[in-house]
């Protein structure tokens, strides 16, 4: 680190940057809703507030190098140990997501197609490897990686894919492979394994972070990824009111820091004041779709590129979307994280992710929110982009019907690809399970 | 040059092993200890597919952008044609056999015990005492399901045996080129190590070994790379078009080579061996290993070009494409890439391509390649 990145770092991410942003805060809170607010309820009050700390951890990104050290890593990765290490953290799941939001993931992405990558690939991979080749982003720039830190808890993808980065950057790949638990309990020699890999990497990481990791602060990141996740948790939760405060295409909106931002402590701050809104609106009797009549789950990524699309598509039928496998992976695991027993809790924790468990598994967290959320119907997006995340969903799917007794639709699209989101079939089908939901 | 030797059918192995009074277990891609099946009296048949199966069965179950090798495999199954298997083995080596493994667990439970088993992503100690672990794992679950319980003299007895077999698979793949098999008839023998008992594959090998060695076979020498040569009329074409096969990266073939291993511990041992294999994304092999294991091989052999032979979906070999044929075509190595369905026929596009292929190399001058 020189004076200049320091003071370049300083001056942009904690002076210019903030205010700049404050002021993009005070001006979104002014402007009009986008979504049609005929069927939905005007955005959270918090919206612009989850934008502004995103952009603020994005910006942090664009100076770090040269001034702090760069993790890329999965969304499943165990962050405590970075963060405790001050790494800046960097998700490529979640560039590519932003990317998919703004509608810029297939221009990127076909970058990556043009060097060779297969459309058959993950399309967060080619967005992100197209990314890398091109330097093209909605974030202004990526910051290149001190390391990689690939944890093979949500699929092997990523650990083909950290791979590739691998060579392009130089970068070292630290692994933590989590065997997957086809049963209900991971085997005691695969917790042991995690836990073995997770203090293997300690040294690594030091090593580059150039410092020595402080037991006490990671226990304080601990507390605070846990506390986070809690809140996350209770949050999800609160949609089994009536009507739902949040609908899942808000919770896929919000989900941002708790994936990026886990183990900070503005990230605890911003989820116990999105409670706080969800509860006003609980007391005040706002459903996030106006005439909930019907609430169904989501299974699997959202579709980043569709997702107002959807949101007043089915709002517009009194639809409310209240549960999601997917944003429920960030909270359900908050119990297990124990701040007292860290490299052990840790090692649990992360080898129990819904992504690193059986189908069987799958479908009885979804049993689960159909009972508890009181719900009418699944649609189980059959991502094209994420096999270990669809394979199984043909028999989930006909087991919610056969068991459960609920209408259950299988939708065939891909996370960030919109070229296979054919949007006339979509409406079909949509329109469809609509009426089969009564 | 002769054809083929006479090599048993699956089927023919499989009757004659029942009758013996052993059993049988299907053995779904990649990698597993098949000395520790053996020791139970199992004999490992492995289900690469199989190729050409009517795919409805699994439709039924698998969305169409999972690979054949994973829909087939599931097929067969649901056709009965898993019902001679008394076991499943289903080793863990990408998302969709992960798919796979699960499936057959929660949902599709056929009659027979599955096992799965997690071969670990790297090659640190962390990842071999796993891995013997999880082969520990896997003798218990086997000693429930059979009723037997080998001694750790039988177990190193049965390693030993399959190291041998390796061993001379490995001898085999060294002397390919004076050996009086065409590309076919070497890749029918080589792929017999998926359902032979390891001492018959051996006296097959030692058989043709012992033959007096021939000239080099002609042609244009390419790698194939990949995962399996089906249709296997790949290769007699490949013949036909002037092209000598002289090495391979199949995961089905030359990254299964596996070196003998070390320690007298026999879980540890099974578990060396399958982590000190060739290069393999499925293992987590970084692309620059497995660029230079491909560089080595053509160097050793004189190879000037790489078939990459792809079961469509495969993610593991799409990922390390780009950057390997950038790499190779840099250092003067040209190479296509092909993408089957195990139920396709062989077709015209197909040959059409690795004709024009087969052409350009030949036409490039060998002082062009290698640099």
């Amino acid at each position: 680190m020189n004076l200049f990145n320091a003071l370049r770092y300083g001056w942009n991410v904690n002076v210019l940057g903030p205010a700049v942003l404050r002021l993009q805060r005070w001006q979104a809170q002014r402007r009009p809703a986008r979504w049609d607010t005929r069927y939905l309820a005007p955005p959270l009050r918090i919206a612009p507030r989850t934008k502004e700390l995103v952009a603020r951890h994005w910006l942090a990104g664009r100076y770090a190098n040269g001034y702090r050290k760069v993790a890329w890593v999965t969304s499943g990765a165990p962050v405590e140990l970075l963060k405790a290490l001050d790494f800046y953290v960097l998700y490529p799941e979640n560039h590519a997501a932003i990317c998919g939001t703004a509608r810029v993931a297939v221009d990127i992405a076909s970058e990556a197609e043009s060097a060779g990558y297969s459309r058959d690939l993950c399309s967060y991979a080619r967005t992100d490897i197209g990314a890398v080749l091109s330097g093209k982003t909605p974030v202004g720039h990526l910051p290149k990686p001190d390391v990689l830190f690939a944890c093979t808890n949500i699929c092997q993808t990523v650990l083909f894919w950290y791979r590739v980065l691998a060579e392009y950057f130089g970068a070292p790949l630290v692994l933590i492979d989590t065997p997957f638990v086809y049963t209900e309990e991971a085997a005691e020699h695969a917790v042991r394994y995690v836990r073995r890999q997770l203090e293997e990497a300690v040294p690594i990481l030091e090593r580059i972070a150039g410092k020595r990791l402080d037991e006490r602060k990671l226990r304080q990141v601990g507390l605070l990824s846990k506390r986070a996740s809690e809140l996350w948790l209770e949050i999800l939760q609160r949609c089994r009111h009536r009507p739902a405060p949040i609908s899942v295409f808000d919770q896929f909106i919000q989900m941002a820091p708790i994936v990026e931002m886990r183990g900070d402590p503005e990230t605890v701050d911003f989820y116990a004041a999105l409670l706080k809104e969800v509860d006003e609106r609980i007391a005040t009797g706002i459903g996030a779709v106006k005439n909930e009549r019907q609430r169904v789950l989501w299974d699997n990524l959202p579709i980043w590129y569709r997702l107002r699309y959807l949101a007043e598509f089915l709002a517009q039928h009194g639809v409310a979307v209240v549960a999601s496998t997917y944003t429920n992976a960030w909270g359900e695991l908050a119990p297990l994280i124990d701040p007292d027993d860290l490299w052990e809790s840790m090692a649990r924790t992360y080898i129990y992710p819904i992504l690193n468990r059986g189908t069987g598994h799958k479908l009885r967290t979804m049993q689960q929110m159909v009972k508890e959320y009181q719900l009418d119907g699944a649609i189980l997006h059959s991502d094209r982009s994420c096999k270990p995340y669809s394979i199984g969903q043909m028999d989930q799917r006909d087991r919610l019907i056969r068991e459960l007794g609920v209408p259950a639709l299988l939708l065939e699209a891909d996370h960030n690809d919109f070229r296979v989101f054919a949007e006339e079939q979509v409406a079909t089908r949509l329109a469809a399970f609509v009426e089969m939901l009564g | 040059m002769a054809s083929t030797p006479t090599i048993p059918s699956r089927t023919e192995t499989i009757r004659a092993w029942k009758e013996q009074g052993g059993a049988i277990a299907a053995v779904l891609p990649i990698h597993h200890p098949r000395a520790l099946l053996r020791a139970f009296g199992l004999l490992p048949v492995e289900v690469w597919g199989p190729p050409r199966v009517d795919p409805a069965p699994g439709a039924a179950h698998l969305q169409p952008y999972v690979c054949s090798i994973v829909g087939n495999a599931l097929s067969f199954l649901l056709r009965d044609g898993l019902e001679v298997a008394d076991v499943i083995l289903v080793p863990h080596a990408c998302d969709s056999l992960q798919g796979l493994g699960s499936l057959l667990l929660d949902f599709v439970r056929p009659r027979q015990p599955v096992f799965p088993l997690y071969i670990p992503r790297g090659r640190r100690e962390s990842d071999l005492q796993f891995l013997a672990d999880e082969c520990r794992a896997l003798y218990d679950k086997l000693a429930a399901a059979t009723g037997r319980t080998p001694s750790e003299a039988e177990l190193m007895e049965s390693i030993r045996r399959e190291e041998e077999a390796d061993g001379l698979l490995a001898e085999l793949y060294r002397r390919r080129r004076t050996l009086p098999l065409t590309d076919l008839a070497f890749y029918r023998l080589a792929r017999a190590r998926e359902y032979l008992p390891a001492e018959e594959f051996a006296a097959l090998l030692r058989a043709v070994l012992d033959t007096p060695p021939t000239d080099p076979s002609a042609g244009l020498p390419i790698l194939l790379s990949g995962i399996v040569p089906e249709p296997m009329g790949l290769l007699d074409a490949i013949t036909q078009m002037g092209g000598v096969v002289v090495a391979d990266d199949l995961a089905c073939c030359g990254r299964r080579l596996y070196p003998p291993g070390t320690s007298t511990a026999p879980f540890r041992r099974m578990a060396e061996r399958i982590l000190n294999a060739p290069p393999d994304p499925t293992r987590g092999s970084p692309i620059a290993e497995r660029l230079r294991h491909l560089m080595g091989m053509a160097r050793e052999t004189g190879a000037r070009g790489v078939v990459f032979y792809d079961v469509k979906f495969c993610e593991p070999e799409l990922f390390d494409l780009p950057l390997l044929r950038r790499r190779l075509q840099e250092a003067g190595l040209p190479s296509v890439h092909i993408e089957v369905d195990l139920n396709d026929p062989l077709s015209g596009q197909i040959l059409t391509r690795v004709e024009a292929f087969l052409e350009m190399v030949a036409h490039q001058t060998p002082e062009e390649g290698h640099r």
